[in-house]
């Protein structure tokens, strides 16, 4: 019994010191419990909880008529996880199995690469066991649909690997037009890894509206590294608000288009054209090119918020003043002295030289005469320029617009009590120079000549909406009821309408049918980038149309490059707002008067053509007796036969050109369109030339020319 | 049922402790499988069946190995142990992986994946309860008494620490300890700690030396440390050491937060937070899921029916009439109570972390039957110890 009792000691010993253990665990757990526990388990929620932040959707830009000029699409770039629990576990049999169908499936679905190079991709980024593998970038939402449905990626991001993450891409269906208006909505990470959002544009002017609130919700990470929400913590995003501008979009293409033409043609340096609606200040249509280094054009700035020195289109201005002040008369002679005329040692001169030495006041306005102007100012305000400047003001000429958008410039119009008023600053004025105003107000003081003295303010947006409902509408703004009196307002409106009968832009105004109104403007530019004496000149055009009863204003203004051989305003900016008024016209004929056209007196002699029984019924419900020789022919037409109307069949035969002399538009267009061949128009009235002689064999794709009188 | 009842002898309150035990194992297990079920596409359910599954057997072995006359034990523990060194080196070998240690080899029929250190660590304790019981008269001769159980410890442990070296660890520190209640001389015993020692401080030298303060960093270690799972050690090493500021101290960070949440009556049964967070939450953290649940009260129930069950072992010893089963009651409890404490120790990180289970409570495996056998064999001894008594008495009242 000595060796048990000897054991025994040394076993309760043993068990003490076990008890001594569990007493220092159970102290230890105290100890992280009670006096180091909020540190843990402050710890705890760094790691496992966070916001996220849920983006609201952008609102979507549209135009007048329901084309979204600006919307936000989504896009998904795509990684993979290649350490992915379910894509190893097996020493990677699901990725091995998978890997050619997978392959086959990323080649099919991309387009980019063939299968082999997929896989080989692949290989690699899993023997490199790369946690964050980009496989592909930008994955429009469709392509994204159909990844899901491939092998390995359809089992689901734990088993296979796949990381999506889902962007938004700010898309401009109609690409350049209006872009620089509409503006741009992007955010990218900078050099010094800071987001930066540059908008510009409505985009940003808006920016509040369209972005929405972005929602936060509370996650808590689970296993796996997923992560779930935290009940009762979300606040959910409110989407953007959409905006409705006041932009058409066929306008605009016009717009574009026309402006693109000419400056294309004189390889324009900047080159900006505007419409705006009459009664109401809308701009329906705004387009601005600049020339980029590889020669194309780009919505490069917004030019036609920018200031520059107007030059011949304020000159309305000047002849309102002196009008309005009843210091002239528009049949007022006044002496132009050659078109030079030298004051203080300054020498001002006409663009044009004009055909008289003496021209009255209304004379001296269509054909541009710079002496005439400044002589006006100077004559008149020399002793009162505040007298001068007070128009300019009634004008609104000397704040901002206000259009919808930040990027407008503040106009300078001078100050008589400043110290930058000298001699030469009122003659200057006189003629559109020592004053910046953007293209925009120019166009706004034309459209109040042109809205009967109403001054509207310009504006882009009509309304803004939330899923459809209208949260705010926009109404038309008057700035001025009546910018001059009714008398002077007949005046200006006259001698504008001359500028494009008798003017400078007389020529290209021309063969319009129907009337418009403006005035031409040449402006040498001295912007910083150019001097006076580099010969760059601004080419502008201001006016509206139809005279009688205006429906859109515009403006074109171009700047050319260095000594162009075009630069005058009237062979520059009003051929491009012939252009745009040309199309807005015949697009819009029922809001615009009529003008019947000239028709050429019939003849005894005559031939005209056409579907034949439609002739045949004419003639019997006039009852008009005619000889029918035409029998069953589609295609006939009528001549005299001895005073009485007879009908004769026409040769239309397969894939030669007919002869439609003599026939309607509708019925030319039915018969060549159906010939395959694309027909240009030209005039009004019958059919009396075509640039493909009758007889000729049809070659595809070929165009006819028709000329109509 | 009365008849099985009836036939289920030993310490009762062995049973109970065991049977306690098992049912916490099932609660804790169920609440913290549901992230690796979740991962493996399981149904939440399906570990608290496996672990269902587990302790019905594992009671079953329990209640067979009980009715087993322990003698027999005394018998095969030398074939045992003879069968485990084999087994051993073909694990280190050959073995199957997991969680980069080899430590498990799997069972050609029965497609069980079994740790073949708790079979040596079953065995070689059987074995020294044998060895001590029998040479206690010349117990204080070098070599007679310390070498034939040194050299058994030796190599066991030897074998199984390139693996396993914390349980090895644990294995040699149990087996020094029955030493010194199975009297061998002190003398000897300190001669073999130090020994053991020197390879432990130059361990613990390198992994100091290779962590960077300032910032809170491991430094890159030269080649000759990158060989098998010395870098893993010195890792964890590290962790134990610079818990608070280190990196990479992740379980136990993790395994701290789980305590703390729990506060003194816990977050209340399947409520846990940090099971999502802690490694292994069903096996070597699951004190600390069992403390974050249950609350510091829970934690120390814990420790105290571990301590009950040994307080009833020794009973168990101080009964039993003869020195095997002494021996085999004390080296069976001890190694049990110990790796429990130590790995309670581990999750309040009093010591580094280690891939010990928590005896029963841990969900499943070849561990946990081998702690049933080990429980059963226990309780075999109380049961002829009882016998005896019971012998006694009738003998007395007759």
């Amino acid at each position: 019994m000595e060796v048990k009792k000897d054991i025994l000691w040394r076993v309760s010993l043993c068990f003490l010191g076990i008890v001594a253990l569990s007493l220092f665990i159970i102290g230890k757990a105290f100890y992280i419990q009670q006096v180091q526990g909020e540190y843990w388990k402050s710890m705890s929620d760094s790691l496992h909880l966070s916001y996220r932040t849920l983006d609201a959707d952008r609102g979507t830009i549209y135009s007048e008529d329901g084309s979204m000029l600006s919307t936000s699409i989504p896009f998904f770039d795509i990684h993979i996880d290649f350490m992915a629990d379910g894509l190893r576990e097996k020493e990677g049999k699901r990725f091995t199995t998978n890997l050619d169908s997978l392959s086959i499936g990323l080649s099919k679905l991309f387009q980019d690469q063939s299968a082999a190079a997929y896989k080989k991709q692949l290989q690699a980024g899993y023997k490199k066991k790369d946690r964050y593998y980009l496989l592909k970038k930008k994955v429009s939402f469709d392509q994204y649909q159909a990844l899901r449905t491939l092998p390995l990626v359809r089992q689901g991001r734990n088993k296979s690997g796949f990381i999506v993450e889902d962007m938004e891409k700010r898309l401009t269906p109609f690409g350049l037009l209006a872009n620089r208006t509409i503006g741009l909505a992007r955010t990218y990470v900078d050099n010094n890894r800071q987001v930066v959002t540059q908008n510009v544009g409505l985009e940003k002017t808006y920016d509040s509206l369209l972005k929405g609130v972005s929602g936060k919700r509370l996650v808590r990470r689970i296993s796996g590294g997923a992560y779930v929400p935290v009940e009762g913590s979300e606040i959910e995003p409110e989407n953007g608000k959409d905006i409705v501008t006041t932009l058409d979009v066929n306008i605009q293409d016009i717009t574009q288009t026309a402006l693109m033409r000419m400056m294309t043609d004189n390889q324009a340096l900047e080159g900006t054209a505007i419409v705006m609606e009459v009664a109401t200040g809308k701009i329906k249509a705004i387009a601005n090119l600049g020339l980029m280094p590889d020669g194309s054009y780009f919505e490069k700035d917004n030019y036609a918020l920018k200031t520059s020195e107007p030059g011949s289109t304020i000159k309305l201005v000047t002849l309102m003043s002196v009008l309005e002040d009843k210091y002239v008369t528009l049949n007022d002679m006044i002496d132009i002295d050659g078109g030079v005329w030298m004051l203080n040692g300054r020498r001002i001169q006409d663009a044009e030289k004009s055909p008289k030495s003496h021209l009255t006041i209304k004379e001296s306005f269509e054909h541009s005469s710079n002496v005439a102007m400044a002589k006006l100012a100077y004559t008149y305000y020399s002793k009162s320029p505040a007298k001068f400047v007070q128009h300019y003001e009634n004008l609104h000429l000397t704040s901002r617009t206000g259009v919808d958008l930040k990027e407008e410039f503040r106009p300078m119009v001078k100050n008589p009590k400043r110290k930058d008023w000298h001699m030469q600053t009122l003659p200057s004025m006189g003629f559109g120079y020592e004053v910046m105003l953007s293209p925009l107000q120019i166009l706004m003081i034309y459209n109040a000549v042109a809205n009967n003295g109403k001054l509207m303010k310009p504006y882009l947006v009509n309304k803004v909406e939330k899923d459809g409902n209208v949260l705010t509408a926009f109404e038309p703004q008057v700035l001025n009821e009546k910018i001059c009196a009714e008398q002077t307002l007949h005046q200006l409106q006259e001698c504008l309408a001359a500028v494009c009968v008798d003017g400078t832009a007389k020529r290209v105004f021309k063969t319009a049918v129907y009337h418009a109104a403006g005035k031409t403007g040449t402006a040498k530019v001295n912007d910083g980038n150019f001097k006076y004496t580099d010969g760059v000149y601004q080419s502008s055009f201001a006016g509206y149309f139809p005279v009688e009863k205006p429906k859109y204003s515009c403006i074109v203004v171009i700047k050319n490059k260095p000594r162009s051989a075009q630069y005058l305003g009237g062979s520059v900016a009003a051929p491009v707002f012939r252009e745009i008024a040309d199309k807005l016209y015949a697009g819009d004929i029922e809001d615009m008067p009529v003008y019947i056209a000239k028709t050429a007196t019939d003849s005894i002699k005559y031939k005209w053509s056409g579907y034949s029984s439609d002739t045949k019924n004419i003639l019997k419900e006039m009852n008009i007796p005619f000889i029918d020789s035409a029998a069953k022919e589609e295609w006939g037409y009528v001549y005299n036969d001895n005073n009485t109307p007879g009908i004769k069949a026409l040769a239309v035969n397969e894939n030669q050109v007919p002869d439609v002399k003599g026939m309607g538009l509708k019925d030319a267009l039915f018969l060549l369109e159906n010939m395959n061949l694309k027909v240009q128009v030209k005039g009004k009235g019958k059919i009396i030339n075509q640039s493909l002689a009758a007889g000729q064999t049809i070659g595809k794709g070929q165009t006819i020319m028709l000329e109509l009188d | 049922m009365q008849a099985l009842l009836n036939k289920t002898k030993g310490d009762k309150v062995i049973w109970a402790a065991v049977i306690l035990l098992t049912l916490v194992s099932m609660l804790v297990v169920y609440s913290s499988t549901g992230t690796l079920a979740y991962r493996l596409s399981k149904s939440a359910e399906s570990y608290l069946f496996k672990q269902f599954a587990f302790t019905a057997v594992g009671l079953l072995i329990i209640y067979f190995a009980h009715r087993i006359n322990y003698t027999i034990y005394s018998r095969v523990a030398l074939v045992l142990y003879v069968i485990s060194i084999p087994l051993l080196i073909y694990t280190l070998f050959f073995g199957a992986e997991i969680n980069e240690g080899t430590r498990w080899i799997k069972l050609p029929i029965i497609n069980l994946t079994f740790q073949t250190s708790d079979l040596a660590k079953l065995a070689l304790f059987m074995y020294l309860s044998r060895q001590l019981s029998r040479s206690q008269d010349d117990i204080k001769d070098f070599k007679k008494g310390f070498l034939p159980l040194i050299v058994p410890v030796g190599i066991t442990c030897m074998l199984i620490a390139p693996a396993n070296l914390s349980t090895a660890l644990l294995i040699g520190a149990t087996s020094i300890m029955l030493m010194f209640i199975g009297r061998v001389s002190v003398k000897h015993i300190a001669m073999v700690v130090g020994i053991a020692l020197i390879p432990l401080v130059i361990l613990v030298t390198i992994a100091t030396g290779y962590y960077n303060k300032e910032e809170g960093q491991s430094k890159e270690l030269p080649a000759v440390l990158q060989i098998g799972r010395i870098p893993t050690w010195i890792k964890r090493i590290q962790d134990f050491a610079y818990s608070d500021k280190h990196e990479s101290a992740y379980q136990v960070q993790q395994m701290k937060i789980a305590i703390a949440k729990g506060g003194w009556f816990g977050l209340g049964p399947g409520n846990s937070e940090q099971r999502n967070f802690v490694p292994h939450p069903y096996s070597d953290s699951i004190y600390s899921i069992i403390i974050e649940e249950y609350g510091l009260i829970g934690g120390i129930a814990i420790v105290f029916i571990y301590l009950l069950f040994l307080f009833r072992s020794i009973r168990i010893f101080k009964k039993c009439p003869f020195a095997f089963g002494a021996f085999l009651a004390l080296a069976l409890s001890f190694t049990l109570v110990i790796q429990a404490l130590v790995n309670m120790a581990v999750n309040v990180n009093l010591f580094p972390v280690t891939g010990v289970p928590l005896p029963l409570v841990s969900m499943g495996g070849s561990s946990f039957l081998f702690t049933c056998l080990a429980i059963g064999i226990l309780l075999s001894v109380a049961r002829n110890a009882e016998k005896m008594e019971g012998n006694a008495a009738t003998a007395v009242n007759a």
